[in-house]
Protein backbone atom coordinates (compact mmCIF):
# COMPACT_ATOMS: atom_id res chain seq x y z
CA UNK A 1 0.00 0.00 0.00
CA UNK A 2 2.30 2.90 -1.38
CA UNK A 3 -0.43 5.29 -2.29
CA UNK A 4 0.77 7.89 0.16
CA UNK A 5 4.00 8.59 -1.21
CA UNK A 6 2.62 9.68 -4.82
CA UNK A 7 -0.37 11.67 -2.75
CA UNK A 8 1.26 12.97 0.48
CA UNK A 9 3.55 15.88 -2.08
CA UNK A 10 1.68 18.60 -0.46
CA UNK A 11 4.94 20.05 1.65
CA UNK A 12 3.61 18.06 4.54
CA UNK A 13 6.55 16.18 6.99
CA UNK A 14 5.86 13.72 8.45
CA UNK A 15 7.09 14.69 11.34
CA UNK A 16 5.14 17.64 12.14
CA UNK A 17 1.92 15.06 11.96
CA UNK A 18 2.71 13.29 14.99
CA UNK A 19 2.52 16.10 17.38
CA UNK A 20 -0.95 17.42 17.73
CA UNK A 21 -1.96 19.47 13.86
CA UNK A 22 -1.88 22.85 15.49
CA UNK A 23 -0.61 22.21 18.48
CA UNK A 24 1.92 23.71 20.70
CA UNK A 25 0.07 26.25 22.82
CA UNK A 26 1.77 26.17 26.03
CA UNK A 27 1.18 23.18 29.03
CA UNK A 28 -0.56 21.29 25.48
CA UNK A 29 1.36 18.40 27.05
CA UNK A 30 0.23 18.94 31.03
CA UNK A 31 -3.40 18.85 30.11
CA UNK A 32 -5.01 16.31 27.60
CA UNK A 33 -8.45 16.43 28.83
CA UNK A 34 -10.83 16.36 26.03
CA UNK A 35 -13.92 18.47 26.79
CA UNK A 36 -17.60 17.96 25.57
CA UNK A 37 -18.41 21.50 24.43
CA UNK A 38 -20.58 23.33 22.14
CA UNK A 39 -19.75 25.32 19.40
CA UNK A 40 -21.44 28.68 20.85
CA UNK A 41 -19.21 27.80 23.64
CA UNK A 42 -15.80 27.35 21.18
CA UNK A 43 -16.86 31.12 19.86
CA UNK A 44 -17.32 32.28 23.24
CA UNK A 45 -13.63 30.74 24.67
CA UNK A 46 -11.47 33.47 25.54
CA UNK A 47 -7.98 33.72 25.41
CA UNK A 48 -5.79 34.97 28.29
CA UNK A 49 -2.92 36.39 26.22
CA UNK A 50 -2.24 35.74 22.64
CA UNK A 51 -1.30 32.36 22.07
CA UNK A 52 -2.79 31.23 25.15
CA UNK A 53 -4.92 27.77 25.61
CA UNK A 54 -8.94 28.71 25.18
CA UNK A 55 -10.62 29.10 28.08
CA UNK A 56 -14.08 27.94 29.20
CA UNK A 57 -15.63 28.86 31.98
CA UNK A 58 -12.50 29.69 33.58
CA UNK A 59 -10.82 25.99 32.88
CA UNK A 60 -8.32 25.55 30.14
CA UNK A 61 -9.97 23.79 26.93
CA UNK A 62 -7.30 22.68 24.80
CA UNK A 63 -8.32 19.52 23.41
CA UNK A 64 -12.38 19.78 22.60
CA UNK A 65 -14.93 17.19 20.99
CA UNK A 66 -18.27 18.67 19.52
CA UNK A 67 -21.34 17.20 17.47
CA UNK A 68 -22.82 19.27 14.33
CA UNK A 69 -24.27 19.04 11.35
CA UNK A 70 -21.50 19.74 7.72
CA UNK A 71 -22.62 22.13 6.49
CA UNK A 72 -20.10 22.83 3.96
CA UNK A 73 -17.02 20.74 2.78
CA UNK A 74 -13.86 21.74 0.88
CA UNK A 75 -11.52 19.70 0.29
CA UNK A 76 -7.88 21.49 -0.12
CA UNK A 77 -4.30 19.97 -1.10
CA UNK A 78 -3.23 19.95 2.53
CA UNK A 79 -6.72 20.21 4.20
CA UNK A 80 -10.10 19.58 4.28
CA UNK A 81 -12.10 22.23 5.98
CA UNK A 82 -16.13 21.24 7.26
CA UNK A 83 -18.54 24.33 8.06
CA UNK A 84 -20.13 22.45 11.33
CA UNK A 85 -23.35 23.82 12.94
CA UNK A 86 -25.01 22.28 15.64
CA UNK A 87 -27.99 24.63 16.48
CA UNK A 88 -25.80 26.45 18.62
CA UNK A 89 -23.14 28.36 16.35
CA UNK A 90 -21.15 27.23 13.26
CA UNK A 91 -17.53 26.96 13.24
CA UNK A 92 -14.84 25.95 10.34
CA UNK A 93 -12.96 22.53 11.07
CA UNK A 94 -10.06 21.66 9.37
CA UNK A 95 -8.19 18.14 9.33
CA UNK A 96 -5.11 18.30 8.16
CA UNK A 97 -4.16 15.09 5.54
CA UNK A 98 -2.02 13.15 6.86
CA UNK A 99 -0.56 9.95 5.02
CA UNK A 100 -2.50 7.85 6.28
CA UNK A 101 -5.93 9.85 5.81
CA UNK A 102 -5.14 10.32 2.68
CA UNK A 103 -4.29 6.51 2.01
CA UNK A 104 -7.88 6.13 3.53
CA UNK A 105 -9.17 8.23 1.03
CA UNK A 106 -7.52 6.76 -1.87
CA UNK A 107 -8.81 3.79 -1.16
CA UNK A 108 -12.18 4.90 -1.13
CA UNK A 109 -11.84 6.62 -4.13
CA UNK A 110 -10.88 3.77 -5.90
CA UNK A 111 -13.60 1.77 -4.42
CA UNK A 112 -10.85 -0.64 -2.92
CA UNK A 113 -11.86 -0.02 0.71
CA UNK A 114 -13.26 -2.86 2.26
CA UNK A 115 -17.01 -2.67 2.81
CA UNK A 116 -18.66 -0.05 1.78
CA UNK A 117 -17.22 2.23 0.17
CA UNK A 118 -17.51 5.71 2.35
CA UNK A 119 -18.95 3.86 5.06
CA UNK A 120 -16.75 6.18 7.20
CA UNK A 121 -16.65 9.56 5.21
CA UNK A 122 -18.24 12.47 6.34
CA UNK A 123 -21.64 13.54 4.17
CA UNK A 124 -22.61 16.87 3.97
CA UNK A 125 -25.69 18.06 5.69
CA UNK A 126 -24.83 14.58 7.83
CA UNK A 127 -23.61 15.13 11.67
CA UNK A 128 -20.19 14.48 12.27
CA UNK A 129 -18.11 13.90 15.40
CA UNK A 130 -15.04 16.23 15.71
CA UNK A 131 -12.13 16.06 18.04
CA UNK A 132 -9.55 18.56 17.93
CA UNK A 133 -8.25 22.04 19.09
CA UNK A 134 -9.12 25.57 18.68
CA UNK A 135 -6.84 27.94 17.03
CA UNK A 136 -6.59 31.07 15.67
CA UNK A 137 -5.60 32.54 11.94
CA UNK A 138 -5.80 36.30 11.19
CA UNK A 139 -8.48 36.88 13.83
CA UNK A 140 -10.91 34.04 12.62
CA UNK A 141 -11.52 30.67 14.79
CA UNK A 142 -11.42 27.60 13.68
CA UNK A 143 -11.01 23.80 14.91
CA UNK A 144 -7.98 21.99 14.21
CA UNK A 145 -9.06 18.47 14.10
CA UNK A 146 -7.37 15.49 14.94
CA UNK A 147 -10.25 13.24 13.65
CA UNK A 148 -13.82 13.88 11.94
CA UNK A 149 -16.03 11.02 11.95
CA UNK A 150 -19.96 10.67 11.39
CA UNK A 151 -22.25 10.51 13.75
CA UNK A 152 -25.36 7.99 13.13
CA UNK A 153 -27.07 7.65 16.37
CA UNK A 154 -29.54 10.35 16.98
CA UNK A 155 -28.99 9.47 21.23
CA UNK A 156 -25.14 10.14 20.86
CA UNK A 157 -26.35 13.98 19.49
CA UNK A 158 -28.18 14.33 22.88
CA UNK A 159 -25.78 12.89 25.42
CA UNK A 160 -22.97 14.91 24.03
CA UNK A 161 -25.05 17.96 24.66
CA UNK A 162 -26.33 16.53 28.35
CA UNK A 163 -22.58 16.17 28.64
CA UNK A 164 -21.63 19.77 27.80
CA UNK A 165 -24.18 20.91 29.64
CA UNK A 166 -22.86 19.01 32.57
CA UNK A 167 -19.49 19.65 32.51
CA UNK A 168 -20.37 23.46 31.75
CA UNK A 169 -22.20 23.52 35.46
CA UNK A 170 -19.21 21.62 36.90
CA UNK A 171 -16.48 24.17 36.09
CA UNK A 172 -19.93 27.27 36.66
CA UNK A 173 -20.97 25.72 39.77
CA UNK A 174 -18.94 23.45 40.73
CA UNK A 175 -19.32 19.43 41.51
CA UNK A 176 -22.37 18.38 42.25
CA UNK A 177 -23.43 16.20 45.09
CA UNK A 178 -22.78 17.27 48.84
CA UNK A 179 -25.06 18.45 51.51
CA UNK A 180 -24.70 21.97 51.10
CA UNK A 181 -25.29 21.22 47.25
CA UNK A 182 -27.89 24.44 46.14
CA UNK A 183 -29.44 26.93 44.21
CA UNK A 184 -26.63 29.25 43.13
CA UNK A 185 -23.63 26.59 43.42
CA UNK A 186 -23.89 26.99 47.44
CA UNK A 187 -21.91 23.65 47.10
CA UNK A 188 -19.26 24.85 45.11
CA UNK A 189 -16.46 23.17 45.64
CA UNK A 190 -13.13 23.46 44.12
CA UNK A 191 -13.39 21.24 41.56
CA UNK A 192 -12.05 23.53 38.58
CA UNK A 193 -8.52 23.27 40.58
CA UNK A 194 -8.05 20.01 38.61
CA UNK A 195 -8.05 22.14 35.33
CA UNK A 196 -9.78 20.02 33.64
CA UNK A 197 -8.12 17.05 34.86
CA UNK A 198 -11.34 16.28 36.99
CA UNK A 199 -12.92 13.10 35.67
CA UNK A 200 -16.50 12.95 36.30
CA UNK A 201 -16.05 9.84 38.46
CA UNK A 202 -14.07 12.12 40.68
CA UNK A 203 -16.38 14.92 41.83
CA UNK A 204 -17.34 13.42 44.75
CA UNK A 205 -13.92 13.75 45.76
CA UNK A 206 -13.49 17.43 45.07
CA UNK A 207 -17.21 18.38 47.01
CA UNK A 208 -15.92 16.39 49.90
CA UNK A 209 -12.95 18.76 50.11
CA UNK A 210 -14.61 22.16 49.71
CA UNK A 211 -17.66 21.67 51.77
CA UNK A 212 -19.07 24.95 52.55
CA UNK A 213 -17.17 26.89 50.26
CA UNK A 214 -18.87 29.71 49.56
CA UNK A 215 -20.11 30.59 46.05
CA UNK A 216 -17.11 31.98 43.92
CA UNK A 217 -15.46 32.51 40.77
CA UNK A 218 -13.72 29.39 39.28
CA UNK A 219 -10.70 30.81 39.26
CA UNK A 220 -11.07 31.47 43.13
CA UNK A 221 -11.48 28.33 43.32
CA UNK A 222 -8.97 26.71 41.51
CA UNK A 223 -6.69 29.09 43.49
CA UNK A 224 -8.62 28.00 46.49
CA UNK A 225 -8.14 23.82 45.29
CA UNK A 226 -4.39 24.69 45.09
CA UNK A 227 -3.49 25.98 48.06
CA UNK A 228 -5.37 23.61 49.99
CA UNK A 229 -3.68 20.31 47.81
CA UNK A 230 -0.10 21.70 47.25
CA UNK A 231 2.34 20.31 49.35
CA UNK A 232 3.90 23.55 51.78
CA UNK A 233 4.89 25.13 54.69
CA UNK A 234 3.69 26.52 57.26
CA UNK A 235 3.93 29.64 55.55
CA UNK A 236 1.50 28.59 52.59
CA UNK A 237 2.21 29.71 48.88
CA UNK A 238 3.83 32.81 47.38
CA UNK A 239 1.18 34.16 44.70
CA UNK A 240 4.28 34.24 41.89
CA UNK A 241 3.82 30.23 42.69
CA UNK A 242 0.50 30.39 42.50
CA UNK A 243 0.22 32.25 39.28
CA UNK A 244 2.93 29.51 37.73
CA UNK A 245 1.32 26.59 38.98
CA UNK A 246 -2.19 27.35 37.51
CA UNK A 247 -0.51 29.68 34.44
CA UNK A 248 -2.97 32.41 35.52
CA UNK A 249 -1.74 36.01 35.00
CA UNK A 250 -0.61 37.52 38.59
CA UNK A 251 -3.97 39.87 37.93
CA UNK A 252 -6.16 37.01 37.70
CA UNK A 253 -4.58 35.18 41.27
CA UNK A 254 -4.70 38.95 43.04
CA UNK A 255 -8.37 38.81 42.14
CA UNK A 256 -8.82 35.72 43.07
CA UNK A 257 -7.12 36.17 46.71
CA UNK A 258 -8.93 39.28 47.34
CA UNK A 259 -12.36 37.25 46.71
CA UNK A 260 -11.17 34.42 48.63
CA UNK A 261 -10.52 36.92 51.35
CA UNK A 262 -13.18 38.66 51.35
CA UNK A 263 -15.21 35.04 52.16
CA UNK A 264 -12.65 34.33 55.15
CA UNK A 265 -11.35 31.26 53.91
CA UNK A 266 -7.58 32.64 53.36
CA UNK A 267 -5.05 34.40 54.93
CA UNK A 268 -1.86 36.27 54.84
CA UNK A 269 0.97 34.49 56.62
CA UNK A 270 4.94 36.27 56.10
CA UNK A 271 3.92 39.14 53.85
CA UNK A 272 0.92 40.55 51.74
CA UNK A 273 1.73 37.90 48.70
CA UNK A 274 1.71 35.02 50.94
CA UNK A 275 -1.42 32.84 51.49
CA UNK A 276 -2.46 29.65 53.07
CA UNK A 277 -6.14 28.22 53.54
CA UNK A 278 -7.85 29.07 57.25
CA UNK A 279 -8.68 25.96 58.70
CA UNK A 280 -11.72 26.83 59.58
CA UNK A 281 -13.92 23.44 60.19
CA UNK B 1 -23.14 35.81 14.51
CA UNK B 2 -24.18 32.31 12.86
CA UNK B 3 -27.71 30.93 12.88
CA UNK B 4 -29.08 29.58 15.67
CA UNK B 5 -31.49 27.03 15.72
CA UNK B 6 -32.67 26.06 19.47
CA UNK B 7 -33.86 22.64 19.66
CA UNK B 8 -37.77 22.45 21.13
CA UNK B 9 -40.82 20.63 21.63
CA UNK B 10 -44.55 21.26 19.71
CA UNK B 11 -45.24 23.46 22.97
CA UNK B 12 -42.82 25.92 22.75
CA UNK B 13 -43.44 26.86 19.71
CA UNK B 14 -45.36 30.03 19.85
CA UNK B 15 -42.16 31.39 22.05
CA UNK B 16 -40.92 31.77 18.47
CA UNK B 17 -43.83 32.83 16.66
CA UNK B 18 -42.90 35.95 14.48
CA UNK B 19 -45.93 37.85 16.77
CA UNK B 20 -44.00 36.72 19.98
CA UNK B 21 -41.74 39.85 19.77
CA UNK B 22 -38.76 37.46 20.38
CA UNK B 23 -35.94 39.18 18.59
CA UNK B 24 -34.56 35.53 17.70
CA UNK B 25 -35.04 34.75 13.63
CA UNK B 26 -37.56 32.08 14.86
CA UNK B 27 -35.63 29.30 13.69
CA UNK B 28 -36.28 25.90 15.04
CA UNK B 29 -35.34 22.65 15.39
CA UNK B 30 -38.16 20.06 15.59
CA UNK B 31 -37.43 15.77 16.28
CA UNK B 32 -40.39 13.60 15.71
CA UNK B 33 -41.67 10.46 13.50
CA UNK B 34 -43.50 11.88 10.27
CA UNK B 35 -47.08 10.39 10.68
CA UNK B 36 -48.77 11.91 7.48
CA UNK B 37 -47.54 12.79 3.87
CA UNK B 38 -50.27 15.32 2.18
CA UNK B 39 -48.53 16.89 -0.70
CA UNK B 40 -46.65 19.69 0.14
CA UNK B 41 -47.39 19.41 3.91
CA UNK B 42 -46.69 16.33 6.16
CA UNK B 43 -47.25 15.98 10.14
CA UNK B 44 -44.72 14.62 12.04
CA UNK B 45 -45.47 13.27 16.03
CA UNK B 46 -43.03 14.31 18.84
CA UNK B 47 -42.91 11.60 21.12
CA UNK B 48 -45.87 11.86 23.54
CA UNK B 49 -45.79 15.59 22.78
CA UNK B 50 -48.29 16.17 20.35
CA UNK B 51 -48.12 17.04 16.77
CA UNK B 52 -47.02 19.49 14.06
CA UNK B 53 -47.46 20.36 11.00
CA UNK B 54 -44.83 21.27 8.31
CA UNK B 55 -45.05 22.55 4.85
CA UNK B 56 -42.86 21.43 3.13
CA UNK B 57 -40.28 22.79 0.40
CA UNK B 58 -40.35 21.48 -2.82
CA UNK B 59 -36.36 19.26 -2.42
CA UNK B 60 -38.11 18.02 0.79
CA UNK B 61 -37.84 14.02 0.68
CA UNK B 62 -39.79 12.72 4.12
CA UNK B 63 -40.91 9.29 4.03
CA UNK B 64 -43.22 7.73 6.36
CA UNK B 65 -42.56 6.29 10.02
CA UNK B 66 -38.97 7.81 9.64
CA UNK B 67 -37.21 9.90 12.52
CA UNK B 68 -36.76 13.19 11.27
CA UNK B 69 -35.41 16.35 12.39
CA UNK B 70 -36.11 19.26 11.15
CA UNK B 71 -34.52 22.90 10.92
CA UNK B 72 -38.13 25.33 9.60
CA UNK B 73 -39.56 28.57 11.18
CA UNK B 74 -42.60 28.95 13.13
CA UNK B 75 -45.64 30.27 10.76
CA UNK B 76 -49.13 30.49 11.46
CA UNK B 77 -51.65 27.42 9.62
CA UNK B 78 -54.02 28.39 6.87
CA UNK B 79 -56.53 26.77 9.28
CA UNK B 80 -55.20 28.39 12.33
CA UNK B 81 -52.67 27.00 14.56
CA UNK B 82 -48.76 27.13 14.25
CA UNK B 83 -46.87 24.88 11.82
CA UNK B 84 -43.20 24.90 10.53
CA UNK B 85 -42.31 26.24 7.23
CA UNK B 86 -39.30 23.63 6.81
CA UNK B 87 -36.20 24.94 5.77
CA UNK B 88 -34.34 21.63 5.84
CA UNK B 89 -34.17 17.93 7.09
CA UNK B 90 -32.38 15.40 8.50
CA UNK B 91 -33.66 11.65 8.21
CA UNK B 92 -32.57 9.90 11.07
CA UNK B 93 -33.94 6.61 10.41
CA UNK B 94 -36.09 3.87 12.35
CA UNK B 95 -37.78 6.16 15.22
CA UNK B 96 -37.21 3.10 17.78
CA UNK B 97 -33.62 3.76 18.01
CA UNK B 98 -33.98 7.10 19.33
CA UNK B 99 -35.27 7.33 23.02
CA UNK B 100 -37.20 10.57 23.12
CA UNK B 101 -37.05 11.06 26.83
CA UNK B 102 -33.55 12.09 26.15
CA UNK B 103 -34.49 14.67 23.78
CA UNK B 104 -37.07 16.08 26.13
CA UNK B 105 -34.56 16.50 28.66
CA UNK B 106 -31.82 18.19 25.91
CA UNK B 107 -34.58 20.58 25.34
CA UNK B 108 -35.25 21.11 28.79
CA UNK B 109 -31.52 21.26 29.90
CA UNK B 110 -30.72 23.53 26.63
CA UNK B 111 -33.54 26.16 27.66
CA UNK B 112 -32.15 26.33 31.50
CA UNK B 113 -28.76 27.14 30.21
CA UNK B 114 -28.74 29.64 27.71
CA UNK B 115 -25.37 31.00 27.98
CA UNK B 116 -23.85 27.86 26.30
CA UNK B 117 -26.09 26.65 23.89
CA UNK B 118 -28.56 30.21 22.97
CA UNK B 119 -28.30 33.52 22.81
CA UNK B 120 -30.04 35.02 26.34
CA UNK B 121 -31.83 37.47 23.94
CA UNK B 122 -33.84 34.35 22.45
Amino acid sequence: MDYGNSFGGGGFMPGEMSASPGGGGKGDLNNTTLRPITIKQALDASQPYPEANYQIDGADASSITFVGQVRNISTQTTNVTYKIDDGTGEIEVKQWIDTSTAQDTMETDDGKGPGAPGKDQVELNGYARVFGRMRAFANKRFVSAHCVRPLRNINELHVHLLEAAAVHLFFARGPPGGAGAGAGGAGAGAGAGAVGDAAMGGMDDYAAQAKGLPAMSPVARRVFNLLKTEFQSNEGLHMQVIATKLGLPMADVQQAIDELLSAGVIFSTVDEYTWAVLEYH
Amino acid sequence: MSLQTPRVLPAHLHAFHPSSGAPSTHTIRLLGTVSALHGDTATITCGGNGDVTLVLRPDSHLQMGKLVEVVGKVMDLEGGGLGVRVLGTMDWGNPADCDYKIYEKVVEATHKLKPIFYDSNE
